[in-house]
């Protein structure tokens, strides 16, 4: 009884989610544009040959303009720009999200312990987010990135554990909120222990706010991929859209004026972060209640 | 010559970091030029785009190749390279010989040079520079292995020289020791020599003997040298030479193109392109000393020949090694990685020294049928995947390539090539440094990287010798100079021969049976050497002398042979100012000063619009 | 605990966390580093007929027990004897020369970007969900999404007559020449930092005035019958624009991100530059100092930001 009660209870929720989230045309278009770019990034291989990556294999001429047999021209190597597109969105989402991850998971943690026990656990805690919040990130990206060399699992960590500051403020500041309504009083009188608490009230709580977060931490994540490849701090093994940017500045791309170079990986990563960005911001308009009063 | 510059170099570009240190200009008060404004009209100058500062004119302190060819113009040398084959030939010391017994050489010093302050230089100068390298500390860094042999160097009076060996050495006749002024050196002692900055000060120029004299310095932007007129071998045609610092290759090949430049020094393939066929200008693509090479792990050990690292043992057989040799096909990476501009490589010293090197009669060139005709002889057998395995060992070997486009193309390559003989290849990108740490410990199958080698070839055939392998000091291994790990009784014998060898012949003949055991073992698969590219103003500048003939590098050679052969082409363009352009330049400049100032205007006018209007209401209230 | 109150307490509170904070930055950075893989004696040597009891001699120097050398980096975290292995020049020595191109680029696409960006934020907060703030949101996202240094490529593919590098022609002398020289070389990069930190700054001022416009005291002074005008001008947007400074202040690490790529891309010979110059190889004491540098300008920014904040609104240190 209980069950189905909550399980209804659940799923009108998620109606009105829907229906307050569909009013938003523009994180609609987002959600359109990422299905794309995941659908393309799930069919990579179908879409463009992986053996067209292959330096060895390549016959073109390097730096050829687009032509009928390459719709977007070839790099510096004579391998088709719109292969390593097809296959740099792979990198470019996977680094986003599990990097977004890694952050999240440390700024929960962090932010919900130092929000949940406040006092000296809190003062440490955020002290030392407020520190790494002082360190620029790109430098420390890249010192970081320097010290664990260059693959695609070392970039997913540095961009994971420079971005999580952020997410334990917020964490922490929604906990305090939590801690002090009235139905966590009555946990606490009923004998639950921290990690129930923690777990059970806290973080449901906590997680809605921490969902628009995350989606717009996907954003950025996204983008510091991309200025890391730049500087070639990404994984030289594979294709990116950062790393397709440090081989055409590398090679002179931009003084002999090829555009097609160039424009199209950019133009992909604003596409992606912009999405992720219109739909993260709706999320926040939909689960922020004090925001929604604005609009 | 210094083989790691040059790979750092060839790295650099490659990655695309072309700049060099800048200074901050705008702090200072705005430059002269330092071909036109301090120059006067009718002084014809010769100037040459570099794309790395020199690091330091104290010849003690010195890295970079621009910095050593600094020193060749502002300093004598006993000995120098033929422009034709790159042979000793006598320079600053007219001629040498070397004692009956062996025991000491002889070099009689030109009499009559004189330092730019008008000291005469004598054997003395000379003497005071060995010993000092000889009894110094810091002096050693950069010149410790010339004198290695040297007990003593010692002036019978002033125009002879003798040096005192330890034992028999041919380094004897490439001794490349910039000769420095006693009277000045001698009060910079070991300690100061470390921070000593050896530039001009107060227009003071540099004391020097070369054809050419330091006058003014600025870091990051240029070095002016003025020509030594009276110099004993011949009068420069130029008033002066200027090495400018350009941030990135572009820029440099543009300077090049608006003749504000003479010379465009170490170009990257896809702007050498951009400059070819272009009015006035030569592009040149010069023969150079330095190879590339997939080097294997011949069994990594430290110097007392105790096993290190994890090397594939696969890699120990030579057969494995001579299989994937013959599995690399050299023409296409010339072709495709060098774009046509250089040549495939086969043994150690590079075809640039015709006296040393060793054409092998036997080729190992591309022969997939062959490398697995060895793979199936030596016992490894194709797996069903394809793979090949011996002992239930798989055949699948880590490629280490370096940071930068030609290094991982290559390993691309080479990558594929061995699928097709059944080795399955793994190719790691990583930083020269962390490869020089892993190479150094052993720990490697493969790595792609290369050797600029010196007109001597002690230093390179040392590199295979199973004494220059790692070394321990206390608990941790440090890399010497081996990076093959290669150890061969044999080589090491004919290597102790011609270390003592002073006939060039006999050590040639030496050197040419060393490179024959290398390149029969396959401790190396040498894959191509590279060209030197640069571009000049050939509608200016004429005569340059290539080393060795005829298709050498003309400019940053060993020597100074073009510095004292080109002339302009006429009267009519007197050195290389760049008066002309800048009217252009200016033009730009004013539009945008008027750009700029007309956004700050537009803004101010809507900031000062609102003011009015808010202003207007309040009077209203 | 009187003396941890009012305006000095405030103060004394901020400099001493800025001290700590720093004091975490040297410590932080002096580990970091001894993480980093290489020899620096085999890249200080490198390309030199170094004999190899040489090499020990010098390697013997960096070896020793690491509390000294960290004590003595302590002592003078700015000690000019460690030399760039990529420059073979004292670290500090560079980056000095580096520091006022990278001020002068950085200076004016702050003030471009922050007067336009404050004036746009005004504009489309006061009315928010009207057409031009539909426009500027949609703008300012798009802007947002872009990286920097990508903007600056299209930048100098789209507009070659400007020069796409360096800071100045070598050559050009003499006071206006060599001033309207450089500001002409400034024009690409100083477009595409401004363009990138105008976004930000739109969506600060922005925010901030939405933020301030919901205070009861504006409801009121509306109530009272005052005009849009006025209110905006009197009481809204000053005080919506302080948080907005002392944000732009305390993003300068964000200022940082964009100098680096930017000056990459524009061979600007600044600090970002010789960042990325020490990046590739890597140039460990060359990219310790640079990270030391902009760690010390991220936390003297912060400070200043927090005592901006205390002198232009008294309530914070009376708090």
């Amino acid at each position: 009884m209980t069950s189905s009660l909550a399980w209804t209870r659940r799923r009108n929720t998620l109606l009105r989610f829907w229906g307050d989230f569909r009013a938003h045309h523009s994180a609609l278009a987002g959600l359109a544009i990422l299905a794309c770019f995941a659908l393309v990034a799930i069919f990579a291989s179908l879409l463009a040959d992986p053996e067209g990556l292959n330096v060895a294999k390549a016959t073109a001429k390097s730096h050829a303009p687009p032509s009928a047999d390459y719709w977007l021209g070839t790099d510096g190597n004579g391998i088709s720009i719109l292969t390593l597109l097809i296959h740099g969105t792979r990198v470019s989402l996977v680094v986003g999200l599990a990097a977004t991850a890694i952050a999240i998971v440390i700024g929960t943690v962090i932010g919900i312990m130092a929000g949940f026990y406040g006092g000296w656990a809190r003062s440490l805690l955020m002290g030392f987010t407020d520190w790494f919040l002082v360190i620029p990130f790109l430098p420390l990206a890249i010192v970081m990135a320097s010290v664990l060399g260059p693959s695609l699992v070392n970039i997913i960590i540095v961009i994971g554990v420079t971005s999580w500051p952020g997410t334990a403020r917020l964490v922490c500041a929604q906990t305090l909120t939590v801690r002090s309504r009235p139905y966590m009083e009555r946990a606490k009188a009923l004998g639950a222990g921290s990690w129930h608490q923690m777990t059970r009230h806290v973080l449901p709580n906590v997680m809605p706010l921490v969902l628009a977060h995350v989606v717009l931490t996907v954003s950025i994540a996204i983008l510091s991929e991309t200025t890391l490849s730049f500087l070639g701090l990404g994984d030289p093994t594979r294709p990116s859209w950062g790393k397709i940017l440090d081989s055409a500045y590398g090679t002179g791309a931009m003084s002999n004026g090829e555009w097609w170079y160039v424009l199209p990986p950019g133009i992909c990563v604003v596409l992606v972060v912009l999405a992720f960005t219109l739909v993260g911001r709706a999320l926040e308009v939909v689960l922020n209640p004090r925001l929604k009063e604005e609009r | 010559m210094h083989p790691l510059v040059k790979r750092a170099l060839t790295v650099a570009l490659a990655a695309g970091l072309l700049s060099a240190p800048a200074a901050g200009a705008l702090a200072r008060t705005p430059d002269p030029s330092p071909s036109q404004a301090q120059s006067s009209q009718d002084k014809v100058t010769f100037t040459i785009g570099i794309l790395s500062d020199v690091d330091s004119t104290n010849p003690f302190t010195g890295i970079v190749v621009e910095a050593y060819e600094a020193y060749a113009l502002m300093y004598d040398y006993l000995v120098t390279s033929s422009p034709k084959d790159v042979s000793p030939q006598p320079s600053l010391a007219e001629s040498y010989q070397e004692a009956p017994d062996k025991k000491s050489w002889t070099y009689k010093i030109r009499s009559g040079v004189t330092w730019s302050d008008g000291t005469p230089l004598t054997a003395r100068d000379a003497a005071y520079t060995f010993n000092r390298i000889i009894d110094g500390d810091f002096e050693q860094t950069n010149y410790g292995n010339y004198v290695a042999n040297i007990e003593r160097a010692e002036a019978t009076d002033d125009t002879t020289l003798v040096l005192h060996v330890k034992k028999p050495t041919p380094i004897m006749e490439r001794l490349a020791v910039p000769i420095l002024p006693e009277h000045v050196w001698k009060d910079i002692d070991g300690t100061k020599v470390k921070s000593y900055a050896n530039e001009p000060e107060d227009g003071k120029p540099i004391v020097g003997s070369g054809p050419f004299r330091l006058v003014e310095r600025r870091k990051g932007q240029f070095l002016r040298f003025e020509a030594n007129k009276q110099y004993w071998g011949g009068a420069p045609a130029m008033d002066e030479v200027v090495m400018r610092v350009f941030l990135n290759a572009d820029a440099m090949a543009q300077a090049l193109l608006r003749g504000e430049i003479d010379f465009a020094y170490d170009l990257q393939s896809n702007v050498f392109e951009s400059l070819k066929n272009k009015p006035g200008i030569t592009t040149r693509s010069s023969k150079y000393p330095g190879f590339n090479e997939i080097a294997f792990n011949n069994g990594a050990a430290l110097a007392d020949g105790t096993p290190i690292g994890d090397g594939h043992p696969a890699l120990k057989d030579k057969q494995v090694r001579l299989a994937i040799s013959y599995a690399i096909d050299r023409e296409t990476l010339v072709a495709r990685v060098l774009n046509g501009n250089g040549a495939p490589g086969d043994t150690f010293i590079p075809s640039m020294y015709p006296a040393l090197h060793l054409d092998p009669s036997v080729k190992q060139t591309y022969d997939p049928a062959k490398a697995n005709q060895l793979l199936d002889a030596a016992g490894y057998a194709k797996g069903s995947d394809g793979i090949r395995a011996k002992d239930g060992k798989k055949l699948a070997l880590r490629l280490f390539v370096r940071d930068g486009a030609e290094s991982q193309a290559t390993g691309e390559f080479v990558k594929s090539w061995l699928k097709d003989i059944g080795i399955d290849v793994t190719v790691k990108v990583m930083s020269e440094d962390a490869l020089t740490e892993i190479i150094g410990q052993g720990d490697f199958d493969m790595f792609e990287w290369g050797w600029v080698v010196e007109p001597d070839p002690d230093y390179q055939m040392s590199t295979f010798t199973c004494g220059k392998r790692s070394y321990k000091d206390g608990d941790a291994i440090y890399a010497d100079l081996s990076d093959s790990f290669y150890c061969n009784p044999e080589y090491d014998q004919l290597y102790d021969q011609q270390s003592g060898e002073t006939d060039p012949a006999k050590r040639a003949e030496l050197a040419k049976r060393m490179q024959q055991l290398v390149y029969d073992d396959a401790a190396y698969a040498i894959t191509y050497y590279y060209d030197d590219m640069v571009a000049y103003r050939s509608d200016r500048w004429t005569g340059f002398v290539p080393q060795p003939d005829p298709d050498g590098s003309i400019l940053f050679q060993y020597g100074v042979h073009s510095y004292l052969a080109i002339k302009p082409v006429s009267a009519a363009s007197p050195g290389s100012g760049a008066a002309a352009d800048t009217g252009s330049g200016m033009s730009g400049s004013l539009v945008a000063a008027v750009g700029g100032g007309a956004v700050v205007a537009v803004v101010a006018v809507l900031l000062v619009a609102r003011r009015r209007r808010a202003a207007g209401a309040d009077e209203r209230e | 605990m009187a003396l941890l109150t009012g305006t000095r307490g405030y103060v004394v509170r901020k400099v001493t966390w800025s001290l700590g904070t720093l004091l975490f930055v040297l410590v932080f950075n002096f580990f970091l580093f001894r993480l980093l893989p290489g020899d620096p004696i085999k890249m200080y040597t490198r390309g030199r007929n170094t004999p190899s009891e040489q090499l020990i001699k010098l390697r013997a120097e960096l070896n020793r027990p690491i509390g000294t050398q960290f004590l003595e980096y302590l002592s003078n975290p700015f000690a000019s004897t460690i030399n760039s292995t990529r420059f073979n020049r004292p670290v500090w020595e560079l980056v000095a020369e580096r520091v006022w191109p990278t001020v002068l680029l950085v200076g004016t696409a702050i003030l471009i970007a922050s007067v336009a960006g404050i004036w746009l934020g005004i504009r489309s907060g006061w009315r928010r969900g009207g057409t031009f703030d539909r426009w500027t949101t949609g703008a300012t996202n798009t802007l947002y999404a872009m990286p920097e240094f990508w903007v600056g490529m299209v930048l100098i593919i789209a507009l070659p007559m400007f020069p796409s590098g360096n800071i100045n022609t070598p050559g050009v002398s003499g006071f206006p020449d060599v001033f309207l020289d450089t500001a002409w070389h400034m024009v690409l990069p100083v477009t595409a930092l401004a363009i990138v930190y105008l976004a930000e700054y739109t969506s600060i001022m922005r925010a901030s005035l939405v933020d301030e416009l919901r205070q009861d005291y504006l409801q009121l002074a509306r109530a009272k019958g005052l005009r849009e005008d006025l209110v905006r001008r009197r009481h809204a947007v000053p005080n919506a624009l302080l948080p907005t400074m002392t944000l732009i202040f305390l993003n300068f690490g964000f200022v940082i991100g964009g100098a680096i790529t930017i000056e990459t891309v524009f061979s600007w010979p600044g600090l970002g530059l010789l960042s990325y110059e020490a990046l590739r190889g890597p140039d460990i004491p060359l990219l310790q100092a640079t990270f030391l540098l902009f760690s010390i300008g991220v936390v003297v920014f912060t400070l200043l930001a927090d005592l901006l904040y205390a002198v232009l609104d008294p309530r914070v240190s009376s708090q």
